[in-house]
């Protein structure tokens, strides 16, 4: 194609480039102000230094330092990746489990269950935190790590994904392998699992973000700070006094960090997952 | 039990009758092990979405108070009769009606716009969809947190960047009436890129020859965009369109990390309302009433949707 730098073109790359800034401004501001004193933050507010690191790269991190002395956050951090391992993991076998049932075994029910399933898809998980609440309550799991985890196992739409991937698998794999010997069981483990990598990515990276993005429940569900994940301690940490900018900008930016290792290394995995992953806003 | 066994012993089910058995225990086995598999979702599932959403339905009608489960009683349409005489419900509902007025526009219009932009041979054009998805990787209580330092009315930098364009502070977050749309411009920034993407992926699915037709036919840029690009785009964009509606309308982190519902309840929501009364004041009975009338509220949304988006493929 013929490349013409006409004066659209340009008006382009300008419309581009504010829209660029206007997105990713607050970002460097956080970044930035978590990286130098907090008197300096406010000497800035009014300059381009508002988005620069401090001058000296020995005020860099002592913010980092002292937030970690004064809160236990690499105790909310590990929490939250035990969360998140064990929802993405769980997820991956529960649903796996069931999208298996649906898609290959034959049982009675499976009609009405299928049906079923396609309407919990509806259910506003939001509106019903309340009775949630009361049956975590009742059986006695408030302020439980399982009651965290337990809630956020199964989903609708991930076993609704896995049937629709295991259903293009096509039976006489299956068929194969169990003249092999292997039952149900070990066809699920070694020929099914195996060869829906991609659902299994897109489950387990959608299930550890939604875990890690997780701060309703439990705020809800816990009151031990100790078994906090991180979302939750931000909030405690912004309303302990004393109050410093450059260490909340340092908190949320650790925060942060595992999120976008993840985006990075999956974000085949989640682009196919959007698709559906009725989010909505997010 | 594979398939094709199944019906070889239907077969001999309708021919030899005393061999009917076989089918049954086969199918017996069939459901065990089927069962299996299904049972840890099927018991997670009741446990945390059936039964929780049957007994809301049933708490909306009693005076469930959360500390004393076995003093609830009856009430009939009490809860109700009091939801429609309660301001605070009142008002969070006109909020929530208000945010999802103002954000669907703006953020799939914000959305749709970035997708356009980008959808054209460029270099930096990764770049560019990096930056715009950006917000979209923080959490919301990260991006909430965040733009309450920079939304400071005194000492933020909003407003430093404001006067410096000669424009007084705003109050923003402080203000009853700024506030709510304060909330809705942090949230399309958010969120917008991640429709973006999901547009994108819709435009490319658009084949080009389609367009150089109607080059050929003679249509100029705006045309091929309002009579190709446009239609082919509908079914990306009643997606976009429901997913943001009902995400809209479950509004709750974002007011309740940056302003507590406040100033005044001008940014209480009905989500926020119903985690209040039901948790922060434990009366479960009247939160449920709550939730029962919100959730039949989104779930008609949900199935209209589905119609429309059927009635779009037929």
């Amino acid at each position: 194609m013929r490349r013409k730098f006409g004066p659209l073109t340009i008006l382009e790359y300008i419309c581009l480039v504010l829209l660029a800034v206007l997105f990713i401004f607050p970002l460097f501001w956080m970044v930035a102000s978590s990286m130098k004193p907090e008197a300096e933050i406010y000497n800035n507010m009014s300059n381009i230094k508002a988005f620069l690191p401090s001058f000296h790269p020995s005020d860099w991190f002592v913010s980092y330092n002292q937030v970690l002395l004064r809160f236990h956050l690499l105790v909310y951090i590990g929490n939250s990746l035990f969360y998140g391992l064990c929802v993405a993991v769980g997820s991956i076998i529960i649903n796996g489990m069931a999208g298996y049932a649906f898609a290959k075994l034959n049982f009675s029910g499976k009609k009405v269950l299928f049906g079923l399933l396609l309407a919990i898809l509806i259910v506003p998980f939001e509106t019903i935190l309340i009775s949630q609440f009361t049956i975590i309550h009742s059986i006695g799991l408030v302020d439980t790590r399982l009651a965290v985890i337990l809630p956020t196992l199964a989903g609708a739409f991930n076993i609704y994904l896995f049937r629709n991937f295991f259903m293009a698998i096509p039976t006489e794999i299956i068929e194969s392998a169990k003249l092999d010997g292997a039952n149900t069981w070990q066809v699920f483990w070694r020929v099914m699992l195996p060869m829906s990598k991609p659902a299994v990515a897109t489950v387990g990276t959608l299930a550890f973000i939604g875990s890690w993005n997780d701060y309703i429940w439990p705020l809800m569900v816990l009151t031990d700070k100790s078994k906090f994940p991180i979302q939750v301690a931000i909030t405690a940490i912004n309303s302990t006094d004393p109050v410093y900018t450059n260490q909340v900008m340092a908190v949320l930016t650790i925060s942060t960090v595992p999120l976008i290792i993840i985006y990075i290394v999956a974000q085949r995995y989640i682009l196919e997952g959007i698709g559906g992953s009725g989010t909505g806003i997010k | 039990m594979s398939k094709i066994g199944w019906k070889e012993n239907r077969t001999v089910y309708t021919f030899l009758r005393p061999e009917g058995r076989i089918k049954n225990k086969i199918l017996w086995k069939e459901n065990v092990v089927a069962y299996t598999f299904l049972g840890p979702a099927l018991l997670l599932l009741s446990m945390f979405l059936v039964i929780p959403s049957i007994m809301s339905v049933y708490y909306a009608f009693t005076d469930y108070y959360l500390l004393t489960p076995n003093m609830r009683t009856f009430v009939g349409l009490d809860n109700f009769i009091n939801l429609f005489q309660d301001p605070i419900f009142l008002k969070s509902l006109v909020n929530t009606l208000e945010f999802v007025v103002w954000v669907i526009p703006l953020q799939i219009g914000a959305a749709l716009g970035l997708a356009l932009l980008l959808n054209k041979q460029r270099k930096a054009n990764t770049f560019f969809k990096v930056a715009y998805f950006s917000p979209v990787v923080m959490s919301l209580v990260v991006i909430s947190v965040l733009w309450l330092y920079l939304l400071n009315p005194n000492e933020g930098i909003i407003n430093n960047v404001l006067t410096y364009f000669g424009i007084s502070a705003q109050p923003f977050l402080t203000s009853p009436k700024q506030a709510i749309f304060t909330i809705v411009v942090v949230s399309a920034w958010q969120g917008a890129g991640f429709q973006m993407l999901i547009f994108l992926a819709g435009l490319q699915n658009i084949p080009g020859d389609v367009y150089e037709a109607a080059q050929l036919d003679g249509m100029n840029k705006w045309q091929r965009f309002i009579y190709i690009t446009l239609p082919l785009l509908k079914p990306t964009s009643i997606f976009i369109f429901i997913t943001t509606l009902i995400g809209a309308f479950k509004l709750l982190v974002q007011p309740m990390v940056m302003t507590q519902g406040g100033p005044v309840n001008s940014t209480m929501t009905v989500v926020y309302y119903i985690y209040q009364t039901g948790f922060t004041d434990r009366m479960v009975g009247y939160a449920s009433s709550i939730a029962l009338l919100f959730g039949t509220i989104i779930g008609l949304v949900t199935i209209t949707q589905r119609k429309l988006v059927k009635e779009d493929e037929d």
